[in-house]
């Protein structure tokens, strides 16, 4: 066998058309992963700078205040999902979902929600990362390479000499074909090791992910290899390769997604936004009461404060922030539960594409999945109850305003 | 005594037809057997059973002895294979070409040996290392004979051999093939050149509408004639 190997890398090496596509594919796969790499690089230094200026801000913000009301009022807090070491391999849902925020004791899901994706666009025509060249692009290179072995031998009179010279199909083909696969393979993972390498990512990870795009070749080899046996040109057979990746790699994906969007349908951000926001806004008008018996069914231990006397007073302003909140939970946690339904019934439908299968595989592992994102949104839910934790019982008996007790105020830590 | 190549009673049905009935022969150690039909008669479907690209529909065929079918590796590995018009690697040349070929049969041989068998073929020297690409029809059977020699394997089946080659290049061929069988090789070939047969083959087989209805032997050391073989060809006649 390894004299085979050896003989169909010498072939390959004089087979102008198939150096090209090999290169072409390290040559993406180059792009692909510095662009992931700088991609990342500047998301950490957004991160470092915005850290940097958050902590003067907020010792600013938080000078001179005689109510702890206030004092809350004014700081804010940078809260945000750092990118994986192997995140430069798939930005995934980091493109379409926010991964920084700037948040603050007022309710909260409307800051949620009325954050901004970082770009938008890249929800509609994907990013040239890794994954999607090991996804989408990769398998097309395969066909390239393999889908007129046999056909093109049969065109140029030689199948017959060549296998009679074999003796048995499997010592050329077989041979011809690993190799083919394999320099692919290498070519692809190549930039991928050494961004891995100057990006720390483990190594357990990169085998991984190495796994998953030798795996996904030796798919779309059987399906080249299936194909091939059928007694075709050239051009029908490839033909009919590129029409069975459209469906494997965008038909079912696409109709996957139609019908797990409408098998559980999301409300939109902007409707707990509103809702929040409108059920804040109309606490002004309303009797304080309104306010304060559901903050205190929430809160017992504030049912001695829940009397508000005054035209104003910061303990009913936060009261009405939290309602706000809790008038909006149940529209967050039906957001949240088809999120998680979708992203549970995309992972079984991955199974019938290949494709999809590796995107999901890659954002799994760098963490830029749909769950990762969501784990990132408690993440500031569990900081942000953690501000509340820390100021309502300040806030409540009306306790003076003393910079000294900052010193526990709660400080973000981003998921690990 | 058992005959390297041997068809029993081989027939071949293809999409519904027809395409071998009943074929019988043998050929012995040394001999040269053209099996000679026109257009569509199941000439080269008759070579295509030896090397196991077609199975029989009924019969078998046997080299050395042993069932094709059973065992289609131990065929091919015993028979060095000329088709018709034998396409080599375009984008490399005689010498790259012959170590390709060789190292899938899983044979090696040295520059020399490589040198000697063009040599023998009568490929130029400054042509070897040349793309065949640039090569004639004939410089490119050259090649591929050269591999055939280069196998060294006891059968050899040609296809339709001296196609396209110029009078000399035939004369040069047909020298050789006989040379190969005086070395004890046994040689198949399918034509349907009726002069080219009479003068290499050691007997001719005719076949038409996939059945051998006449075979012309060689005797008392003369050629066989083409003359009669020619009018059996054309059906006036059958021997």
């Amino acid at each position: 066998m390894l004299n085979s190997l050896s003989r169909e890398i010498r072939f390959l090496g004089k087979d102008k058309g198939a150096v090209f596509w090999l290169a072409l594919a390290f040559t993406l796969s180059v792009i692909a992963v510095s662009f992931g790499v700088s991609e990342v690089r500047e998301q950490r230094e957004t991160i470092a700078t915005l850290l940097e200026e958050d902590a003067l801000d907020r010792a600013s913000a938080l000078e001179g205040h005689e109510e702890w009301g206030s004092a809350a009022y004014y700081a804010f807090h940078f809260t945000y999902a750092p990118p994986s070491d192997f995140a430069f391999a798939s930005m995934g849902q980091r493109d379409t979902a926010p991964w920084k925020h700037r948040v603050r004791m007022l309710a909260l899901e409307g800051q949620i929600h009325e954050a901004d994706t970082r770009n938008a666009n890249f929800g509609l025509v994907g990013r040239f990362d890794f994954a999607f060249l090991a996804a989408s692009v990769a398998p097309l290179l395969l066909i390239l390479l393999l889908y007129d072995l046999r056909a093109s031998e049969r065109t140029a009179r030689r199948h017959d000499l060549l296998v009679a010279t074999a003796g048995a199909s499997s010592r050329l083909w077989l041979p011809r074909a690993i190799v083919r696969v394999g320099a692919l393979a290498t070519l692809l993972l190549a930039p991928l090791w050494v961004a891995s390498a100057i990006e720390g990512t483990g190594a357990g990870m990169s085998l991984q992910a190495s796994a998953i795009v030798i795996g996904s070749l030796l798919v779309w080899w059987l399906i080249v290899e299936l194909v091939s046996r059928i007694n075709a040109t050239p051009s029908v057979l490839l033909t009919s390769l590129i029409g069975l990746w459209l469906a494997l790699a965008i038909v079912v994906p696409a109709l996957s997604k139609f019908a797990i969007e409408a098998a559980n349908p999301v409300p939109d951000g902007g409707e707990i936004l509103l809702l929040q926001r409108e059920t804040v806004n109309d606490a002004w008008d309303l009797p304080k009461e309104a306010t304060m018996d559901p903050f205190v069914a929430e809160h017992p231990e504030y049912a001695e404060h829940a009397v508000i006397e005054e035209t104003w007073a910061w303990n009913w302003y936060y009261a009405f922030q939290q309602v706000g909140d809790q008038a909006a939970a149940p529209l967050v946690q039906q957001y949240r539960d088809a999120r998680v339904a979708r992203d549970r019934q995309a992972q079984i439908a991955a199974f019938l594409s290949p494709t999809s299968f590796v995107e999901r595989s890659f954002e799994k592992l760098a963490g830029t999945d749909a769950l990762s994102m969501i784990a990132y949104e408690d993440a500031v839910r569990d900081f942000h109850e953690e501000l509340r934790a820390f100021h309502y019982p300040l806030m409540f008996p009306e306790a003076p305003y003393d910079e000294e007790l900052l010193e526990d105020l709660p400080a973000y830590a981003p998921p690990s | 005594m058992i005959s390297p190549l041997e068809a029993r009673s081989l027939s071949l049905v293809r999409e519904g037809n027809a395409v071998l009935d009943g074929v019988c022969f043998a050929v012995q150690q040394g001999e040269i057997f053209a099996l000679l039909g026109g257009n569509g008669a199941g000439k080269s479907s008759t070579l295509l059973t030896f090397l196991g690209f077609l199975e029989p529909s009924g019969g078998e065929v046997l080299v050395n002895g042993a069932s094709v079918s059973s065992d289609v590796a131990a065929a091919r590995n015993a028979i060095a294979y000329l088709p018709e018009a034998a396409s080599l690697y375009g984008h490399m040349n005689a010498y790259e070409n012959l170590d390709y070929f060789l190292d899938l049969a899983g044979k090696s041989a040295g520059r020399s040996e490589i040198d000697a068998a063009l040599e023998r073929v009568a490929l130029p020297q400054e042509a070897r290392k040349r793309r065949l690409q640039s090569y004639s029809k004939g410089m490119r059977q050259k090649t591929a004979i050269a591999l055939a020699l280069l196998r060294e394997t006891p059968i050899l089946l040609l296809d339709e051999p001296t196609s396209g080659l110029d009078p000399v290049a035939i004369d040069e061929f047909h020298d050789l093939v006989k040379a190969l069988a005086t070395g004890g090789q046994t040689i198949l070939m399918v034509t349907h050149d009726v002069y080219g047969a009479c003068q290499v083959a050691d007997r001719v087989g005719l076949i038409r509408g996939g059945k051998l209805v006449g075979s012309f032997a060689a005797e008392n050391g003369e050629r066989i004639d083409t003359e009669t073989v020619h009018a059996a060809f054309a059906g006036r006649g059958v021997a």
